[in-house]
């Protein structure tokens, strides 16, 4: 059971030209996809067409197919896409709803929206509370949460959706160190507890290192690299697709430019 | 990022306190509607019923009730702002009432009436009434009650989002007109010099505002679709404002008070 | 001591890049010389935070009697986590909020009597969210903002947008419409138009986040050569690498104070590691491996070679 795109080429409505494609992706239940690329090579293109939302709420052309467990993205109403996937993008603000009294309220707008009986709104929220580690601020007024407790927010009130797969466009971006770990650390302990596929957008390579199974990097719109996280991220030509490695790959980079040996206690130094 | 994180006590499907957020008080707990209905009732008595006995009557209900549901102190301020208005009516009418003849004194070309004195009063306590009366209204019920006892009435959700989200919109666009502001003067724009100088500031002040708010519209309607927005059906209310007999029966009460002061008016039994 | 040289509307500052200013004659403004032609440059003044306590107006204390002293030309990362009143520090710095106790002096005088507008010719404050500024249909056009308002024009108007745009990396898309960029390059765009006010102090907030690796080499590519004219640099950045590598003093903050303030190799050195992290900030993970590799305090990739170098011999 998979996100898949075969083929996939996407054009923005009133474009000329493809800003995405083509492009062959799959995203499994349980793994950790993370995505890299220079900015506007066509990362959050993918991340709205694998989510179905291009062109199902935004418009535009899609050519290839995008299959989320099987069924055809562009079948599938919004309501029926935001059930299979859920998406958060990079500005938590925009992301609540701005609508409800307290933080609670706000990640039951969701399983609300659906018209779930209370009994289970209220079980999917303490869960979703849980899993994004946010408990504590049920009973908080969203609007004044912190950069880093509002994405939590967000992201437990995509997973009341009980989406079976999570799609992050650089969820951390504007967070400090300690509110990109939680994230970081949500996002695992949801691939292993409830099993969702993960498709992760980031800039920042030492969190994909750490969580990601399997890495792709884009340049203008196509696959340039893909394979295990490890491999890639150590790739010599990452720099060249406008990607910064992680700061453990720089440092091997550094000391075998200088003639030095990299021995294993190197290596162990830097894991 | 500090999450000290306390277990709810009461993790069972059983919504938490503030979210229901039972008002206290008999009238408080009336149901919106009534409320409303109770607050058509006084301004048709203060405005109907001729001479002292309209508006001291509404005004002197208005205090008992706002004694009881604590927000006598909050209905003063308010009148207090309405103290203007009054003080012009009185002025107005103390000085030029027409047919008045009976002047208090004369100084130089102005004549204040006893008539005008009377009537100018009589006119400023009704004025004070009816604010009073749409005051407590105001004051006794949250606009989350509001939202959720139309909801229940009917209005779909759509009605509600807005509504809500633009309650919270004004204080979210005042800090953002603010961070707008120390922008441009962070530039070196005048906010402080000649007036025309600080017309030419507009364009560079209103614009990241419309702009601002476009560029998000994308984002967040799609952030709404991933959160069921549009899903079919009754969304889940979680809280409802209850209907009891005590609401029926006071609203029909306030609709038949209306009718018979309209008709005691009419049939001219009255004034 | 000269007074402090705050620029006249008229008079505009530095018109040369490359060349520190020079403090001219005493007096707050020159005789005010031909509208667009370049004036005296206004030295680059010392920033000092004379015990600066700062509470909002709902109560909210952001700091705690700051006491800080940034010479004439330091290149200075200030860290810390989101509330500990890195923003606020800055922010004062060009009299968007003034303290609730304290004073905040360049060159020794306190600022409180001038205004934002008139500071602006001093301190260039880069904000991180760009689209809270961004209000003209081109580039070019939002890029000239700044320095107009300064009272440039003409020639060196001109001058001064091309070069900040080139600095940018936007000099190709001078008649794009800011909001056909993308959100990393409308960062950028919002770097430019304080580069182009071409002020002796230079304060960025978070200019990395979002950037991809070419942006964040424009980003330190500025602040390299802002630090080579002389000028101030401050930067508020949750990056340690670039904190690191880029600048020659950190301050770390926690709860409205400086726990931490010292070249790169002390702040980041094993034995702050523990106030590092009660600050909830990680070290550089070049620290950490040199730490563990017995080398002393290696801050950077370039410190791990050069101690991994001597200590081969």
């Amino acid at each position: 059971m998979a996100i898949e795109l075969a083929s996939a080429r996407y054009r923005y409505a009133g474009s000329a030209s493809a800003a995405l494609g083509p492009i062959d992706l799959r995203v499994e239940e349980g793994r950790v996809v993370g995505v890299a690329g220079a900015n506007e090579s066509g990362k959050s293109t993918l991340c709205l067409v694998a989510a179905g939302l291009a062109p199902g709420v935004i418009g535009g052309k899609r050519d290839g197919s995008v299959r989320i467990d099987g069924a055809d993205a562009a079948a599938l109403k919004p309501h029926e896409l935001a059930q299979r996937c859920g998406i958060l993008f990079q500005h938590a603000a925009t992301q609540l709803s701005h609508s409800t009294a307290t933080v609670f309220e706000e990640v039951a707008f969701g399983p609300c929206n659906l018209g779930l009986r209370i009994p289970e709104v209220v079980e999917r929220v303490w869960a979703a509370l849980r899993a994004a580690g946010v408990e504590a601020l049920a009973a908080r007024d969203p609007g004044r949460l912190s950069g880093g407790q509002a994405q939590l927010v967000a992201l437990a009130s995509v997973l009341a959706m009980r989406p079976k797969y999570l799609i992050l466009d650089e969820p951390t971006s504007e967070l400090d160190p300690a509110g990109t770990t939680l994230v970081a650390d949500a996002l695992t302990r949801v691939a292993a507890e409830t099993g969702a596929g993960i498709l992760l957008i980031e800039h920042k390579t030492d969190v994909l290192a750490r969580i990601a199974d399997e890495v792709i990097v884009l340049e203008r719109g196509a696959v340039a690299l893909s394979g295990p996280a490890a491999a890639v991220l150590a790739d010599p030509r990452l720099s060249d697709l406008g990607v910064e490695p992680p700061a453990a790959v720089r440092l091997e980079r550094a000391v075998r430019a200088a003639a030095i040996e990299w021995s294993a206690a190197l290596a162990e130094a830097v894991r | 990022m500090a999450l000290s994180s306390p277990r709810p006590l009461a993790a069972g499907p059983v919504l938490p306190d503030y979210v229901t957020r039972k008002p206290s008080g008999f009238y408080r707990s009336l149901n919106p509607a009534t409320k409303l209905a109770v607050a058509v009732l006084e301004v048709v008595a203060a405005f109907t019923i001729p001479g002292w006995s309209g508006p001291g009557l509404v005004l002197a209900v208005l205090v008992v009730v706002a004694a009881a549901s604590r927000t006598l102190r909050s209905l003063i301020v308010i009148g207090f702002a309405a103290l203007p208005l009054v003080a012009s009516i009185l002025v107005v009418n103390l000085f030029l009432l027409p047919g008045a003849s009976d002047p208090i004194a004369r100084i130089g070309p102005l004549a204040p009436t006893w008539s005008g004195l009377w009537f100018g009063l009589m006119t400023a306590a009704r004025l004070l009434a009816f604010s009073s009366a749409v005051a407590l209204a105001y004051l006794t019920t949250p606009v989350d009650d509001l939202l959720a006892d139309f909801s229940r009435r009917g209005l779909g959700r759509r009605g509600v989002f807005v509504v809500g989200a633009a309650v919270q919109m004004v204080p979210r666009t005042i800090e953002r007109a603010g961070e707008i502001m120390d922008a441009q003067r962070a530039r070196g724009m005048d906010t402080e010099g000649r007036i025309w100088r600080r017309v030419r500031g507009l364009v560079p002040l209103a614009a990241p505002m419309v702009f601002g708010a476009l560029s998000e519209v994308e984002e967040r309607a799609m952030a709404l679709e991933s959160r069921g927005f549009t899903a079919p059906g009754r969304q889940t209310l979680l809280r409802v404002p209850p209907d009891r007999l005590i609401d029926r029966v006071l609203r029909w009460l306030a609709a038949a008070g209306v009718v018979a002061i309209a008709a005691l008016r009419i049939t001219g039994k009255v004034g | 001591m000269t007074a402090l040289r705050v620029p006249h509307r008229h008079a505009s500052p530095a018109a040369s890049a490359g060349e520190p200013a020079d403090s001219g004659p005493s007096g707050t403004v020159g005789p005010p010389p031909a509208a667009g032609r370049p004036g005296p440059a206004p030295a680059v003044p010392s920033i000092e935070f004379e015990t600066v306590s700062f509470a909002y107006p709902d109560g909210t204390r952001a700091l705690a009697e700051v006491a800080l002293r940034i010479e004439p030309g330091e290149s200075v990362a200030i860290v810390g986590q989101n509330g500990s009143g890195k923003s606020t520090l800055v922010r004062h710095l060009n009299g968007l909020l003034r303290p609730s106790s304290g004073r905040v002096l360049l060159d020794g005088w306190d600022i409180r009597p001038i205004h934002v507008a008139r500071l602006a010719g001093l301190v260039g404050l880069a904000f991180q969210n760009p689209d809270r500024q961004l209000f003209a249909g081109r580039v070019s056009v939002e890029v000239a903002f700044g320095p107009r308002n300064l009272g440039v024009c003409g020639a060196v108007l001109e001058e001064r947008v091309g070069a900040a745009m080139e600095e940018v990396g936007l000099a190709a898309e001078a008649g794009t419409n800011p909001y056909d960029l993308g959100y990393s390059r409308r960062k950028l765009l919002a770097l430019a138009s304080v580069l182009a006010m071409r002020t002796p102090i230079l304060v960025l907030d978070e200019p990395t986040t979002g950037q991809d690796a070419r942006g964040v080499a424009r980003v330190r590519a500025v602040v390299a050569a802002a630090a080579a004219e002389g000028r101030t640099v401050i930067a508020i950045t949750h990056a340690m690498e670039f904190a690191a590598e880029s600048f020659e003093r950190v301050v770390v903050m926690r709860d409205g104070r400086v726990v931490l303030d010292g070249a790169p190799d002390v702040v980041f050195a094993e034995a702050a590691w523990l106030e590092l992290r009660a600050s909830f900030l990680e070290p550089p993970a070049a620290a950490v491996a040199g730490a563990r590799l017995g080398l002393g305090s290696t801050p950077t990739a370039a410190a791990v070679v050069a101690a991994l170098g001597r200590s081969r011999g």
